[in-house]
This record gives C-alpha cells, sequence and structure tokens, in this order.
C-alpha cells in the first residue's frame, strides 16, 4: 500500500505525475506448495512485452500494461484498458533470480521457487 | 494584537486539518479503486464479462475481457434481436498446492446485448487473443455510413 501512494497521491498537486495511466489492480490467485509459491494472474489484453515482474526489499510488484488499440469510436465502454499493478508481500527464502513468468490466454503464471534452506525437510528417526 | 495573532493562527489550524481530513478522503477514494481487486464477477454490476462496443465505420467491433478462456470456452450467437456471449469460465486449483488466495473464480456467464444497426450475419468473426475476445460485425448495406457528395451550385 504504501508504495502505491507515489502513483496516486493528489496531495501535491504542484508535482506532475511520471505516469498518466490508471491502473487496477488484477484478480489473483495465490498457490503454495513445499517446493514454490504460485501466483495465478488475470491481465486480459496485456501481452509478453508489457510484463514487469520485480522483486526487491521482500516485495514482489507485478505490472502489466495493456495497449488496446481502439478500432473505432467507442459506442458502449464498460472497461477502460487499464494497466494492472499489484503489489505482494513476499517472505524471505525466494531466490528472485529463479522466478519464471509465463502468460498464457491473458493469465500470467509466476513461479517463485524456494531456495533449499527454506524448504520444509523430514527428519528421518534412526532407531536408537 | 497578540491575540489577533492567535486568533488567524488557530484558523489556519483548522484550515490545515480539514486539507488533512480532505487530503484522506482523496487517498482513501484512490487507494480503494487501485488496490481492491476487481473481482473478475463482481466489478460495479454483475455482468460478466465487460464489454466495448466500437463503431468502426464498415463494422461494428465487440471487444471483451475474458482473461484464461480459449475460442472452445465461448459461445458466440447472432440472431435477429442481437447478439449473444455464453460460455462457461473454469479455474481448477492445481494440483498439490494449498491455496492461499483465492480471487479468480469459477462460473459461467451469458450476456446478450441489442445491436444499433443491422448486421450481416455471414461476415461476422470472433477470435480471442490474449485473453480478449473481439467480434467484429460488418454493418448490414443499408446500415453502411454514404458518403454524400455537396454540390456547388
Amino acid at each position: 500500500m504504501a508504495n502505491q501512494t507515489e502513483l496516486v497521491n493528489r496531495s501535491n498537486g504542484r508535482v506532475e505525475a511520471v505516469q498518466q495511466r490508471e491502473a487496477i489492480a488484477p484478480v489473483v490467485d495465490v498457490y503454495e506448495n513445499a517446493d514454490e509459491l504460485l501466483l495465478l494472474v488475470d491481465v486480459p489484453g496485456a501481452t509478453n512485452d508489457g510484463i514487469d515482474v520485480q522483486l526487491d526489499k521482500g516485495q514482489l510488484t507485478i505490472v502489466a500494461k495493456r495497449r488496446d488499440e481502439a478500432p473505432g469510436a467507442p459506442i458502449a465502454a464498460e472497461y477502460r484498458g487499464s494497466d494492472y499493478l499489484r503489489v505482494f508481500s513476499v517472505p524471505q527464502g525466494i531466490d528472485p533470480s529463479k522466478i519464471d513468468a509465463q502468460l498464457s490466454g491473458g493469465v500470467l503464471k509466476l513461479r517463485l521457487p524456494k531456495s533449499e534452506s527454506v524448504k520444509p525437510r523430514r527428519i528421518e528417526v534412526k532407531q536408537g | 494584537m497578540f491575540s489577533r495573532f492567535g486568533d488567524t493562527n488557530l484558523d489556519f489550524t483548522l484550515l490545515d486539518e480539514f486539507r488533512r481530513r480532505l487530503d484522506r478522503v482523496w487517498e482513501d477514494m484512490d487507494s480503494s479503486w487501485a488496490t481492491q481487486p476487481t473481482n473478475g464477477r463482481t466489478h460495479s454490476s454483475s455482468a460478466w464479462p465487460r464489454i466495448n462496443l466500437y463503431d468502426g465505420g464498415a463494422n461494428l467491433v465487440l471487444k471483451a475481457d475474458v482473461p484464461g478462456l480459449s475460442e472452445k470456452d465461448v459461445h458466440v450467437t447472432l440472431n435477429e434481436s442481437g447478439l449473444a456471449i455464453s460460455g462457461e469460465r473454469k479455474v481448477a486449483p492445481p494440483e498439490g498446492y494449498s491455496a492461499h488466495r483465492q480471487e479468480r473464480s469459477s462460473f459461467r456467464f451469458s450476456r446478450s446485448l441489442t445491436l444499433p444497426c443491422k448486421v450481416n450475419p455471414e461476415q461476422t468473426e470472433a477470435s480471442v487473443k490474449n485473453g480478449v475476445l473481439t467480434v467484429t460485425l460488418a454493418k448490414a448495406p443499408e446500415a453502411q455510413p454514404r458518403q454524400i457528395a455537396v454540390q456547388a451550385h
């Protein structure tokens, strides 16, 4: 939340916003298993080159830009084709270099593999 | 003189407080827009998918956000009274994972709309790309825009 105020804060009217396009929060599913965190993000209209995923200081920032070209004069509009932005706090032990992102059919699939040190380990009980 | 100054000061304090509260109002409103996920199903209305309709001159173009759906999942029907879009969105949780958050949901959907002019059903195309459904409907000959030559007298 705190880092989103940069984008939406209107209190200082003299400073011009760097980014003019509005961004909405996409719906997200978050799953976890022993090896990784899996995020599924609905970003219809976004293309591969518009997607930016960053993990910095424990915060995962997902940005997906869409560039819809209006095929004519709008008659009725129920959505505005906004960009997508969502920020998550990620637990320690995720290796930023191994994050894998795939986009298919407007759904972004993010795999965040856990590093070896935080994976759950089964302790063998030895016969005494 | 002193008391005067004090009064003014108080007024400014009140103004400042008022301004701060107003700022919060905007922030609250902005943040509720920006950080609340617009759940695929309940975005201001329960209609899903959301539809944009464009007039492209010789044709009408309909666009709708259908993330995760493929051509097989969407049915587009054209009849006398208009256009209908229906289908089912299935979201299956992956095997062997526990869920922390599930905002994407499975549901059936169906929407129909009246078109603003007659269209030629033979020349209608629909496709799904990057989770966006595009339906292109050619206008019927009588609904095509016609250029009227302006004559000089």
